[in-house]
């Protein structure tokens, strides 16, 4: 979509990456790579990932945040990110939005996670101007008050990393394998998740909340169109990266541990 | 903060990171006990609610102790480790200033959102960008002595003028004030006043940081330098292109386009790539792969007042000559007033530039990363030629410089596409032949 407006002097360059479909394990390693190996600014749109997987944050605990024996049971990939915050299920109706920036690319930007947020929810402002009423809510973005988009970050030394995963829309049973964080934020107010949460179809056509992200990516940015086979890799750096899929004896062992500890208090 | 004691050991505290909360779980440690660390090193990575964070050094030191493992749950202002500073580190303010304000900007609420957004700096009480604390220090002026006169009380520019006036600072100092201010303005800066001031030499450096189309174009020829290029270089006889654009200037006056060579130019070279596809790819380093590419999008170098950019002209096989005018004209316009879209400048396959337009004889330029091919036209010059019968005769002859990467073409490849091309433009009826 052709986007006409008056730029200003100086907007920083970011290459765009449109993605259909990439495995979210692939679409974390990617980011990460990017995020840790390149020195560019990034925008990479993933829309839908292949089969349903749980992603945890960096630190997330499997007993705590999941219903670790449906998750077993129905063997539903549950993956570790590189990045802080909370957890998530996603599938094919999920749109993936990420940021990796230079921390002076954008003008007066600090990075620092408040911050980045704020500035990200100017962006999406834009994109739903005249859609539904959006606002960013305690590190959550909200039509109305009903969360339709998760966010998480990583801030490096030089650069910082901001993605989001958007609800177009939800089976209800796969909400299920989430069990209720123990830090809720307050607007939540003791609802129960499926009173908590949105789905974006409601609002937008999923085409057009992907052109008009791209749309309002183009007016903070000077907009380059890449695809991952395009990238230049640096040479001869070895990439590792952190985000990975949980054997199952991992979450296995977490039940284990959790019996364990229920039998001792038992005695 | 507390002064540093110099040689001696702090203790370095977990900073707030924003978010209003109280506490961060330690993730992992990037240095040990005893190991060197210099000013804005990583020591470590934490996670906060929402991020994670890496937390870097404000001292040059040597770390003495690590007080948490990986898992704890560290407080705000609680030490993370103890460090044994180095005789010559400094603390610098904006680090510590801007970890104070981010204290503050976690209880802004989403009326504040631009405003938290900003730089400030607040150091000891006091409200001015680094811009203006920097021009107090060159006038010599403590800062938390001036009055400031902005929003919340921000010190600006104007208030620190007007101390250093009344001060007498400023007459000594209107040397610095105009180089200043000059600098300021160069760099786009808003806040510069308009100080009056004699004429004086300036022999100072003035730094200009890469902004816009500038830097975009830093960053892509640091890629294109890594590319073998390799030239070849050729005349072409533009004496039938210049009877051609006068005809149509002449013919096709009702239209109300102005007819310049390069549409004509571009559309012989779309003529040609059709016959030598190679010089309208793109080449993928990792997998050593050369993609050609189906349509022929042709970039034309445009030098604007922001700077160099390349529009393109899309599926040039498919369009006339005029259709190709009237394209060339909008990208100009769009391109002088900084209005180009994105879909304007991405996609090119090949790039023209008319470097002769300006001057010189020919160019030797990078190629456009991924494309493999860029052809630098130079100024048409009238020169004496001998012809067939041996008389002397001026013909208007213009130089090309094609520059092309040397892993994707070879000199015997582009001399027969630039035969091709100069076969086109020597003689246009030949066009007819091939137009569908």
């Amino acid at each position: 979509m052709a986007v006409s407006r008056t730029r200003n002097i100086g907007l920083p360059l970011i290459s765009l990456l449109r993605l259909n479909g990439m495995p979210i394990l692939e679409q974390l390693h990617l980011e990460e790579r990017l995020l840790r190996s390149t020195s560019e600014n990034w925008c990479l749109i993933n829309n839908g990932t292949t089969d349903p997987t749980i992603v945890m944050g960096v630190s997330g605990k499997p007993v705590e945040l999941l219903d670790t024996e449906s998750v077993l049971r129905d063997e539903i990939s549950v993956i570790r990110r590189y990045t802080g915050g909370g957890t998530v299920i996603v599938d094919h109706a999920t749109i993936f939005v990420t940021f990796i920036c230079n921390k002076d690319a954008i003008s007066g930007l600090q990075s620092y996670p408040q911050p980045i947020m704020c500035w990200s929810s100017l962006l999406y402002k834009e994109v739903f101007q005249g859609i539904g009423d959006f606002t960013l809510r305690e590190n959550d973005y909200v039509l109305g008050n009903r969360k339709f988009g998760g966010n998480a970050q990583s801030i490096t030394k030089n650069r910082w990393v901001h993605h989001t995963s958007f609800l177009w829309d939800y089976e209800i049973s796969r909400m299920g394998y989430l069990k209720l964080p123990k830090r809720a934020p307050q607007y939540r107010q003791a609802r129960d998740h499926l009173e908590f949460i949105c789905r974006m179809k409601d609002y937008i056509a999923r085409s057009d909340f992907i052109d008009r992200t791209i749309s309002a990516v183009g007016s903070h940015f000077q907009l380059r169109y890449s695809e991952p086979k395009a990238i230049q890799w640096p040479r001869g750096t070895k990439f590792e990266p952190s985000s990975r899929l949980l054997r199952k004896e991992e979450l296995d062992e977490a039940i284990c541990k959790s019996s364990a500890v229920s039998a001792l208090l038992s005695l | 903060m507390a002064d540093l004691p110099v040689g001696g050991v702090i203790d370095v505290p977990l900073a707030q990171t924003g978010e209003g909360i109280a506490e961060c779980e330690l993730l992992k440690w990037f240095v040990q006990e005893g190991e060197e660390v210099e000013e804005f090193q990583p020591l470590c990575e934490v996670q906060s609610d929402k991020a994670t964070i890496e937390i870097t050094s404000r001292y040059k030191g040597k770390v003495s102790k690590v007080l948490h493992v990986p898992g704890n749950i560290v407080k705000v202002g609680e030490a993370l480790l103890r460090m044994v500073i180095d005789e010559n580190a400094s603390i610098l303010p904006s680090v510590e200033a801007a970890q104070d304000l981010v204290a503050q900007d976690s209880k802004i609420n989403e009326l504040d959102i631009a405003d938290s957004v900003l730089k400030k700096e607040k150091i000891r009480g006091v409200l001015s960008t680094p811009a203006v604390r920097n021009f107090a220090k060159q006038l010599g002026v403590t800062i938390e002595d001036v009055l400031g006169t902005g929003h919340d009380g921000r010190i600006l520019r104007e208030d620190i003028l007007n101390y250093a006036a009344r001060k007498g600072i400023l007459k000594a100092s209107s040397e610095i004030l105009i180089e200043d201010s000059s600098a300021k303005n160069f760099l786009g800066d808003q806040t510069s006043p308009n100080v009056s001031s004699a004429y004086v030499w300036e022999f100072e450096d003035r730094s200009l940081p890469l902004r816009g189309f500038h830097r975009a174009m830093a960053k892509s020829m640091t890629l294109a330098a890594k590319i073998p290029h390799f030239q070849y270089v050729e005349e072409v006889n533009c004496d039938a292109l210049l009877d051609l654009r006068a005809s149509f200037q002449n013919e096709m006056s009702d239209l109300g386009i102005k007819f310049t060579f390069l549409p004509l130019l571009v559309k012989s070279l779309s003529m040609a790539l059709s016959k030598y596809p190679l010089l309208n790819s793109c080449f993928n380093e990792e997998s050593q792969e050369v993609l050609l590419k189906g349509s022929h999008n042709i970039g034309i170098a445009m030098a604007t007042a922001h700077g160099l950019v390349v529009p393109n002209i899309k599926k040039v096989q498919s369009l006339s000559i005029v259709e190709i005018t009237k394209e060339l004209s909008r990208l100009q316009e769009l391109a002088l007033s900084n209005k180009l879209s994105s879909d304007d400048v991405s996609g090119g396959t090949i790039t023209i530039s008319n470097i002769g337009s300006i001057g010189g004889k020919f160019g030797s330029p990078l190629v456009n990363v991924p494309e493999v091919s860029i052809i630098a036209l130079g100024r048409i010059q009238k020169i004496p030629l001998f012809d067939e019968d041996g008389n002397l005769c001026p013909a208007s002859i213009m130089m090309i410089n094609i520059s092309s990467d040397h892993r994707v073409l070879d000199g015997a490849t582009v001399a027969r596409f630039c035969n091709e091309w100069k076969r086109f433009i020597e003689k246009p009826e030949l066009l007819m032949l091939q137009m569908r």
